[in-house]
């Protein structure tokens, strides 16, 4: 909680306590000015809330405060993934560190992963984390799912009226996502409107800081959740057969929006001093999903480094019960796919020669 | 379906439209009987059932008593089975586990095993103030003060009347029926009297009890969860602060439910009397009491106190008197021996009040405000802690008889005091330099100052409403 709390109280207790009657004016002229005076405190508390730099902390605040912490415990280069929750599932930082140092390959690994994570938002966390730890990563990789390119707002479909739901449709996100929106990056008409009434209801509620003040804190003080969650049962059938099931690449592609996000995302990133951008999905059964992620691959980040997973080395196992989900891994799928990540990433030639010296110790770590 | 809740200010749009485009008196109440009806069930559509009980109860037997003269023997049998039963609904529902708990338990303390397994029976929302409302009604009709009403609808209204129902204020019969007969019509002194109302409760709830949650449940515990506190890590001011704010929660939570009833009320013509008239601000006990939850204080005045015999049968029983209604008001609050025990500590603070200073204001404005209020915020500690043990716990860290933990609450806690005072002296019109400024009467200041302040609540609305705090009683 912040000062401001009681602040905003006392003045709306001022405000309540000495505006009895209602004053007769120009119809016009009330509105007018009624607006006026939301607006200006709208205004006030964003700057308020700006300078002390609170906000409504959600779990994906914990995330980066997680992160945080072992970045600045750690010397080592970082290689930073950023996803949804294909990746919290599927990708174990700690895992694949040990698999690279063991290589030769002295980095550390983070996961920025938290499910229905936009690439908006996973873009703002990722530079709370630079911010916050006060380190900029030799390799950033950025997941890439059709799922989210082809549906803006994604979030709806996963939660609603939150705080994390809220927090993120700022003026910028909700531009963004509107843009995605008229470009028909959602499920049919009806999905169209159903998304563009949401995002216009969280914009609002993001404009008029709903929630901002009573339970604002600053992100730092949020706690700290690991973003890997490992799962060791499964919550829904899968056919894991289809795992291995690999179809010709095709001619999709991106949508607009999320095509020119990209761009500017890689931009700031390479500009901020990340050495490399990549680009990588985690295993999903649906063969489509991959085999959307091989075409991006070979056409729109055909200049990145691009890590898709159709790759029988990597989906034949696989195809055992390894899934939580038709689309996320339990725990000992996610090994398999770390292990298989490992060996993309020292083959992709993003990483920097390898460090004879590998300590043992850091190995442990 | 609460007050602050988006699905409140939806359904109250549509009855709000029906029922000024509808024309006549008696669809109107029809709206708003099925209206309320809806409202109710929301919760839980069992309920409907025993509230429909309740209400025939009290129909049948006021009609009943009603017919024979006054004074007449079944006139009276009608009265006692009418608050038998009123009172055996409550007793059910709301009671019964704790007798029956608390007998279990005297039973063990003497070494008998009573072997009965205690049902956990749910708690039907406002009960306790709809059969409060049952009770006045029949009462006040075999006492011959009220004629009584025949047409069913207009007492199931009464008793159900939504914007009131769940929380009170606890409204007479003798009030609520003339104004059911009254024409009326929407006018926007109508609207204004009603939003200002619904306006100011609003901002207390929403805007500040909502949001002094977070400095009480981190040491009292989750209120929907017994048996989670652990207050031994804290320390003494932060136990000292938590009591603090739960004072300033339990006062804007529910004296903003009492507004926003009023105000949803008056959107319909109906008024409503104030339940609340700052009683952060008495210099006395009794004083507190006429000004918190004055419909319930009345309410045990006029149908406990004085049918006791209140203070007319010398000063003995005038004590007695007061033990009992305040020892019987604290249980109406909840079913556990903390509440019975704050209505004791109120009961034996109004009779120590009446034997020492006779009701006159003997420690002055400034003492008499410490002393209350120093007093009022001690007997909020078992009001909210779940046990006597924790209640001892607090007790000692005010009066620092306690070695406090490490850890500590927000400072910002403290600022609850401030806010009560300032909300206190604009409501008593201590603060007339402000609230009547002249630059409020020009149109383009009142309008963007209303504007403002409803940026300012809007920023303070929590993402998650918490139910009001009176809902569990």
């Amino acid at each position: 909680m912040h000062w401001s709390l009681f602040a905003c109280a006392g003045l709306v207790l001022i405000g309540v306590h000495s505006l009895k009657l209602p004053v007769v004016g120009g119809r016009l002229g009330a509105i007018a000015a009624f607006v006026c005076g939301l607006l200006f405190a709208v205004v006030a508390v964003k700057t308020t809330v700006n300078a002390s730099g609170i906000g409504r902390t959600t779990d994906f605040d914990k995330i980066v405060n997680a992160a945080v912490a072992e970045a600045k415990q750690d010397d080592r280069p970082l290689i930073v993934f950023t996803g949804a929750s294909y990746s919290r599932n599927g990708l174990d930082p700690e895992r694949l560190t040990i698999a690279l140092n063991e290589a030769g390959y002295r980095y550390r690994a983070i996961n920025l992963s938290i499910e229905a994570a936009s690439l908006i938002e996973r873009d703002s966390h990722l530079q709370q984390f630079m911010k916050l730890s006060e380190r900029v990563p030799e390799v950033v990789f950025v997941e890439v799912a059709k799922p989210f390119d082809h549906r803006a707002a994604f979030m709806f479909g996963n939660s609603k009226f939150n705080a994390r739901a809220i927090e993120q449709f700022d003026l910028k996100t909700s531009a963004w996502t509107g843009f995605g929106i008229v470009g028909g990056a959602c499920e049919g008409k009806a999905g169209c409107i159903k998304d563009a009434g949401f995002l216009s209801l969280h914009a609002a509620l993001n404009f008029f800081n709903i929630g901002l003040i009573g339970r604002g804190e600053k992100p730092e003080a949020a706690g700290t959740l690991l973003s890997y969650d490992p799962q060791d049962d499964p919550r829904q059938e899968s056919e894991p057969a289809d795992a291995n099931n690999i179809l010709p690449v095709t001619d999709w592609t991106a949508p607009q929006w999320v095509r020119s996000y990209r761009t500017i995302m890689r931009d700031r990133l390479l500009s901020t001093g990340v050495q490399t951008v990549g680009y990588y999905q985690p295993p999903v059964i649906s063969p489509d999903h991959r085999m959307y992620v091989a075409a991006l691959c070979a056409d729109e980040l055909a200049a990145f480094p691009c890590i898709d997973p159709n790759d029988p080395e990597l989906l034949e196992p696989l195809t055992e019960p390894l899934w939580f989900d038709p689309e996320h891994l339990l725990d000992d799928g996610a090994a398999i796919y770390t292990r298989w990540l490992a060996g993309e990433l020292i083959d992709s030639g993003v990483l920097a020669a390898p460090t004879l010296a590998t300590a043992a110790s850091e190995v442990a770590q | 379906m609460i007050f602050t809740d988006a699905i409140f200010f939806a359904f109250l749009a549509i009855v709000f439209s029906g029922y000024w485009l509808i024309k006549g008196k008696e669809a109107r109440l029809s709206l708003l009987l099925v209206a309320s009806a809806v409202f109710y069930g929301w919760w839980d559509w069992r309920f409907l059932g025993l509230i429909g009980f309740v209400i025939l109860v009290s129909w049948a037997v006021a009609r009943f008593a009603a017919a024979r003269p006054i004074g007449d023997k079944n006139r009276r049998r009608a009265l006692i089975f009418g608050i038998s039963a009123n009172l055996l609904v409550i007793a059910v529902f709301k009671y019964f586990g704790f007798f029956a708990d608390s007998a279990a338990m005297a039973l063990a303390s003497v070494g008998i095993d009573p072997g009965w397994t205690v049902l956990n029976i749910l708690l039907p929302v406002g009960i306790s103030f709809y059969v409060f409302q049952a009770i006045s009604y029949i009462v006040d009709v075999a006492r011959g003060d009220l004629a009584p009403e025949h047409r069913l609808r207009r007492v199931a209204l009464y008793i159900a009347f939504f914007p009131q129902l769940v929380a009170g204020p606890i409204v007479r019969a003798a009030s609520f029926f003339p104004q059911m007969e009254r024409t009326k019509a929407f006018t926007g002194a109508l609207f204004f009297a009603g939003l200002r109302a619904f306006a100011l409760g609003f901002a207390y709830k929403a805007g500040i009890a909502d949001n002094l949650a977070q400095f009480i449940d981190p040491i009292y515990g989750d209120p929907a969860v017994m048996g989670d506190t652990d207050l031994a890590p804290w320390s003494n001011f932060s136990l000292i602060g938590a009591t603090l704010a739960f004072g300033g929660l339990i006062y804007f939570d529910f004296a903003g439910y009492s507004l926003m009833a009023i105000g949803v009320a008056r959107w319909f013509g109906y008024y409503i009397p104030k339940n609340f008239d700052y009683p952060y601000s008495s210099p006395a006990i009794d004083d507190f009491w006429r000004r918190w939850h004055i419909s319930l204080s009345s309410w045990l005045r006029d149908y406990l106190y004085i049918p006791l015999g209140g203070n007319r049968h010398g000063e003995g029983k005038t004590y007695r008197n007061l033990m009992v209604t305040m020892v019987l008001g604290g249980l109406w609050h909840g079913a556990a021996w903390t509440f019975v025990a704050w209505g004791a500590m109120h009961g034996a603070a109004l009779a120590v009040h009446r034997a020492l200073f006779k009701g006159k204001r003997a420690l002055g404005f400034g003492l008499g405000l410490l002393a209350t209020q120093l007093f009022v915020l001690l007997t909020w500690v078992p009001f909210r802690a779940e046990s006597f043990g924790d209640t001892v716990t607090v007790w000692t860290a005010f009066l620092g008889l306690r070695d406090g933990g490490s850890l500590t609450l927000s400072p910002l806690v403290w600022l609850v005091l401030p806010l009560i005072a300032l909300d206190a002296a604009l409501g008593r019109g201590l603060l007339k330099q402000i609230t009547q400024l002249p630059l409020w009467r020009r149109p383009v200041f009142y309008w963007s100052g209303l504007g403002m302040t409803a940026g300012f609540i809007l920023a303070l609305y929590p993402l998650e409403a918490a139910p009001f705090v009176y809902f569990q009683f």
